[in-house]
């Protein structure tokens, strides 16, 4: 849900979808992810963690912005998860945002596929 | 005569703000930025770049606001000549000395955030993945500074069409 700010125009959101494929957990996010939204997905992650589900697909896909905030929230999320015993998937089938990982080289660091594990 | 001089666009345009360097703020500049540029004639297909960029740089400002503990304002700056010219401006001097702060422990920190040790560490890799994004995404990229008297200044350009295509700022 969106919020609105003083004068009622919409705030930015982002919007978080989880769902299950396989052994993973997938979070869909929409809308733009930068320095002001980051927040809620690193929050995410965190409970996912607690929860001790630690095999985690982040869906690029359905995200309309991204900036280097996002991309260093997913390094910080591959380590975590890495601790933790698990594993982190980047989906993303998104040419912006798959131009920016190629772009700073994290296409080789992060396990990035065009689409959601299936097992 | 009187649309004639409606129709009158000076030779050289300057857009001018500055803000609070908190994280909300950053996305009115890019769209700011993403506007202004599309009112000076930049081609449709370089927007999202110009949004990405200026993004990048105000969120570069940012951190090092934040890094530094200072409330100084971000300076930014968009003028229209040649070429559309964005320039981003912080106050954070003396960067060697804060890269050292950055090292020590969180609690030696005021911010707000200090012990949250993930968001520091994210924080401290973004501002260097910053600099990554913007020279492979801008070609007509200078950063600037810092100095003991100043911060860092981005400057970046893109071309205008039927303009002349130097890239003198």
């Amino acid at each position: 849900m969106r919020g609105t700010t003083s004068d009622g125009a919409p705030e930015p959101e982002l919007g978080l979808s989880l769902s299950t494929a396989g052994a993973w957990t997938v979070i869909a996010v929409s809308g733009e992810i930068d320095m002001y939204t980051v927040e809620r997905l690193r929050e995410a992650i965190r409970q996912l963690i607690g929860e001790g589900r630690t095999q985690v697909a982040i869906d690029l896909t359905p995200t309309e912005f991204c900036d280097s905030t996002g991309l260093g929230l997913l390094i910080g999320a591959r380590r975590r998860l890495a601790d933790a015993g698990g594993a982190l998937v980047v989906v993303c089938a998104n040419t912006r945002i798959r131009k920016l990982l190629d772009m700073t080289g994290l296409d080789k660091v992060l396990d990035v596929r065009e689409a959601v594990p299936s097992e | 005569m009187n649309a004639a001089k409606h129709d009158h666009r000076p030779d050289s345009v300057t857009v001018r703000f500055a803000f609070t360097p908190a994280a909300a703020y950053v996305r009115a500049a890019r769209l700011v930025a993403a506007d202004v540029a599309s009112h000076a004639g930049v081609a449709t297909g370089l927007l999202d770049e110009v949004r990405q960029a200026v993004g990048e740089a105000c969120t570069r400002a940012v951190l090092r606001h934040r890094d530094s503990d200072i409330d100084d304002l971000v300076r930014v700056e968009f003028s229209i000549g040649d070429r559309f010219v964005a320039k981003i401006t912080d106050n954070a001097r003396d960067l060697r000395a804060k890269s050292e702060s950055r090292l020590a422990p969180a609690g030696y920190r005021s911010d707000a955030r200090a012990n949250d040790h993930d968001a520091i560490e994210e924080d401290t890799l973004s501002e260097e993945i910053t600099l990554i994004v913007l020279g492979g995404l801008v070609e007509d990229l200078v950063v600037t500074g810092p100095d003991g008297e100043r911060g860092t200044t981005v400057t970046m350009s893109w071309p205008l069409p039927g303009r002349a295509s130097g890239s003198d700022h």
